[in-house]
Formats: structure tokens, sequence, C-alpha cells
């Protein structure tokens, strides 16, 4: 499996992402039976559906270029893929790991990730890459309905009275100087973007995010919760080259969070009965 | 399963992919929904068809391949079935057709279109993404039953990733309705 440790640029980039939804997916599966309201614990379900699935997709993608043929299991490949590897070989961001804590952190993480996405996917459905482009079309769609719920929550606790933006406030600044982590640079992403595959740099995605979030949050009368690292200069976002000196998720770093507690459980199954069919 | 080589028919075979009823909507068939891309058939009697899922997480797929590959094997001359899943050109709700939208009615399910039509040139993105404002909430329905406009949605979530609930203010009575894609 250490194979998967040392991989080329497209598949750290599709691992990246994949590695996102997988482990978001298993997050917001957490609520399913003990959300709040009926309808949250439908849509968390469904949400939590919805990103495995697109986990599988993207992972697919891998699976395929190994595989041009089509002669292996390519099912057989996706689950090794998404349950097979040792944690320091997923590539997701820390954020996605983190435990839903409480339901306004849940939210907060939701809409600032779902917008990273949704920024993601809008880029790479010009990708010169046709697979990637036609998978991030497709997503697009989708997730316009997590973006929704996102929005949605976020405009309810907003202005729902002192305790809950209080709340919601509390779940972002826990959560915002991790998302910006969605957008740390991709293994040899100067080669990504000159190929096309990745049609803008992480750093010009942050950009995009900031220009939707920033005026949401201060409409909202929480711009102090965009972490302090952020500047506008003039009229544009900037966020210091150095904020990323350090590798984080997308080169498997990882916390206890998920080294311990997401992926002991995620893979367990998959440990006890490797190479099984589901 | 046949033995000669009979090459198969091929508007037989794409007449047996497009009956497959959804596994989890039964009414209405994989043809109805326009998940039907492309069918080919060889002089082995070797079929490749292609479908285009409505939404990609669908637990429903492996089902329906599984129906395919079951119905078309039951025409005179198939040797062999493959079934692909595809998503270019995006399956789009415009691609139901106007029987599967009498179905989805009989059946409960408001189809989609109505106040918000539009077809997008195929390969397209074709709906703008929200991403701050505008919502699909404005999106009205009329009631299955009763015909009224007088809905609401009620949840963006629904019982397969595919539908969502409403309620009709006229008649009283809860619904669902096919997503817009």
């Amino acid at each position: 499996m250490n194979e998967y440790l040392t991989v080329d640029p497209r598949t750290a980039m599709l691992l990246a992402i994949a590695d996102d939804e997988l482990v978001t997916g298993h997050r917001h599966g957490h609520w399913t039976g003990v959300a709040p309201s009926l309808e949250e614990d439908l849509a968390f379900s469904t949400i939590s559906q919805d990103e495995i699935n697109h986990a599988d997709v993207w992972y697919s993608l891998i699976a395929s270029a190994r595989d041009p043929e089509g002669t292996g299991d390519a099912r057989r490949t996706v689950d090794e893929l998404g349950l097979g590897r040792p944690p320091e070989a997923y590539r997701h961001a820390v954020l996605c790991e983190r435990p839903p804590r409480d339901f306004a952190y849940t939210l907060a993480r939701h809409w600032a990730y779902d917008h990273a996405d949704a920024v993601r996917l809008a880029v790479l459905a010009d990708s010169k890459d046709a697979e990637i482009a036609a998978v991030a079309t497709k997503l697009l769609h989708e997730e316009r309905y997590h973006l929704e719920h996102a929005d949605h929550w976020f405009r309810r606790l907003a202005h729902g009275g002192d305790t809950a933006a209080g709340e919601l406030a509390a779940g972002l600044e826990a959560a915002l100087p991790e998302a910006l982590w969605l957008f740390e640079p991709l293994p040899e992403e100067d080669q990504l973007v000159a190929d096309g595959l990745l049609p803008a740099y992480s750093a010009s995605m942050l950009v995009r995010w900031l220009e939707i979030v920033a005026p949401a949050l201060e409409a909202a009368d929480l711009g102090g919760t965009l972490p302090a690292e952020v500047e506008l200069a003039g009229t544009d976002w900037v966020l210091p080259e150095a904020h990323f000196a350090e590798q984080g998720g997308r080169y498997g770093h990882h916390t206890a969070d998920f080294t311990e507690d997401v992926w002991p459980e995620m893979t367990s199954l998959y440990r006890a009965h490797p190479g099984a069919s589901w | 399963m046949s033995h000669v080589a009979t090459v198969p028919d091929l508007a037989a075979v794409e007449a047996a992919v497009a009956g497959v009823p959804d596994p989890e909507l039964p009414p209405v068939t994989l043809g109805m929904l326009g998940m039907v891309h492309d069918v080919r058939v060889d002089d082995d009697g070797r079929v490749a068809v292609e479908l285009l899922p409505t939404f990609s997480g669908c637990p429903a797929t492996e089902m329906m391949e599984r129906d395919v590959v079951s119905a078309v094997s039951e025409v005179e001359g198939v040797a062999a079935v493959a079934v692909r899943f595809r998503f270019d050109p995006p399956w789009t709700a415009t691609r139901i057709t106007p029987e599967g939208h009498a179905r989805l009615r009989e059946f409960g399910i408001a189809p989609p279109g109505g106040a918000v039509p539009g077809v997008a040139p195929a390969g397209r993105r074709t709906l703008p993404l929200a991403l701050a404002g505008s919502s699909p909430e404005s999106t009205v329905r009329h009631c299955p039953y009763c015909g009224s406009d007088r809905t609401e949605r009620e949840s963006a979530f629904g019982p397969t990733p595919c539908r969502d609930i409403r309620f009709c203010h006229a008649c009283q009575q809860p619904f669902e309705a096919f997503k817009d894609l």
C-alpha cells in the first residue's frame, strides 16, 4: 500500500479532492440519527452519502488511469484507494477530519467547505483532462444543493438572535483558519497548471473563495471571524505565501482526529476483510 | 441467450434497455428518465450500453446495471452485455420525456420543469451554480394531486438523492418532487 505515499501529480490532486470528500462524508454521517431535527437528519445523511459517492467517482478516475484497458477489477481498486491506504497516504485537508463538535461548528465548516468545493469544481470543469472536466461538471450540479443548505443555515443562524449568531461565530472562528488549508498548494502544482489539468493555482482559488465568503461574513456582521492572516490590500484579498511554508494535509500530515479516530473507524471493516466485495 | 450467430436487432436491444424500470421508482423506466445515452450492437452479439446517472451517488446504479444486463440478455442473438455509466453529457431533468413526466405525476412525484424551463447545449453546464443569493427554492412545482401551484418546498433532501419534499397548501398534501439538476 505504500505505493500510495509517492504518486504522480495527477493522482496526488485527485486523492486530495477525493479524500476531502470521503472524510467530510464520514464526519457528516455522524449526525445520522442524532441531528437536531428529522429534516437535518435527512439533510446530513444525504450530503454524507453524496460526498462519499463523489469520492468514489474521483477514485475511479485514478483506477481507470492505472488500468486503461479496463481488464482489472476497478471496483476493487476504488475500494483499496478509499479504504486500503495507511493514514499518512491520505491527502485531505485537516479541516475535514475534525469531529463535528456541535451543530454550529458543523454548519460553519459545511459552509466554508462547500463554498471551497464549489470554487474548485468550477475551475476543474475547464480542466484539459476530459474525464476530470466531465466529473467536475456533473458534481457542480449536485453540489448546488449542499451550498444552498449551507447558505440557508448561515443566514438563519447569523440573523437568529445573539445566541445563534454567537454559536455560529464560535464555529467559524474554529473552522475558518483550517479552511484556508483547503487551498494548500498541491504537490507539483506548477506542472498541473502548466499541463492544464488544474486550470488555476490553489492561491487563486483561495482568492476566489475569499471573494465569496468575506463579503458574506461582513454582511452578517461576522467579519471578525475571518483569520487575521488574511488581509485586504486595496480590493484584493491576500494571504502571505509563507502561510503554507510547512506541509499540511495535502502531503499526508494529519492529526489524531484522523489517525486515531476517523481512519480506524472508517477502515475497520476493510482491514478485517481485505478485498471483500460489498 | 443464443447459440447461433444471429445479429441482435438494435431496435429490440434499445427497447429492452429503455424499458428497464428505475429500481427506486418502478413506474418510470430508464428510457422515460432520459438516462440512456448510447446503445451499440456488434456482429458478434456484444452489446455496449452507456447510461447517464441522475445523481452520481445514486445507490441504485448497480441494480440498474444488473437489470439492464438481464433485460438485454433476453434479446435473441445477444452474447454479452457491457454497461457503462458516464458523466458527459451530464444528466439533467430536461431529459425526462413527456411520458416520464406523466408517470411521475401519477406516482405522486412532481416532475421538474414548469416554472424554470430551458434547454442548454449538450455537454455544457446547464445550471449556474448559486454561489450566493439566488436559489432554486423559487422553482414552483404544481401539486401532483390537485395541480395547484400554491406549494412550497419543505426540505431539499428527501428519500433518495434525486427527490425533495414539498407541501401543497391547496389540498394540504405533502408530496415529493424530482430535483432539477
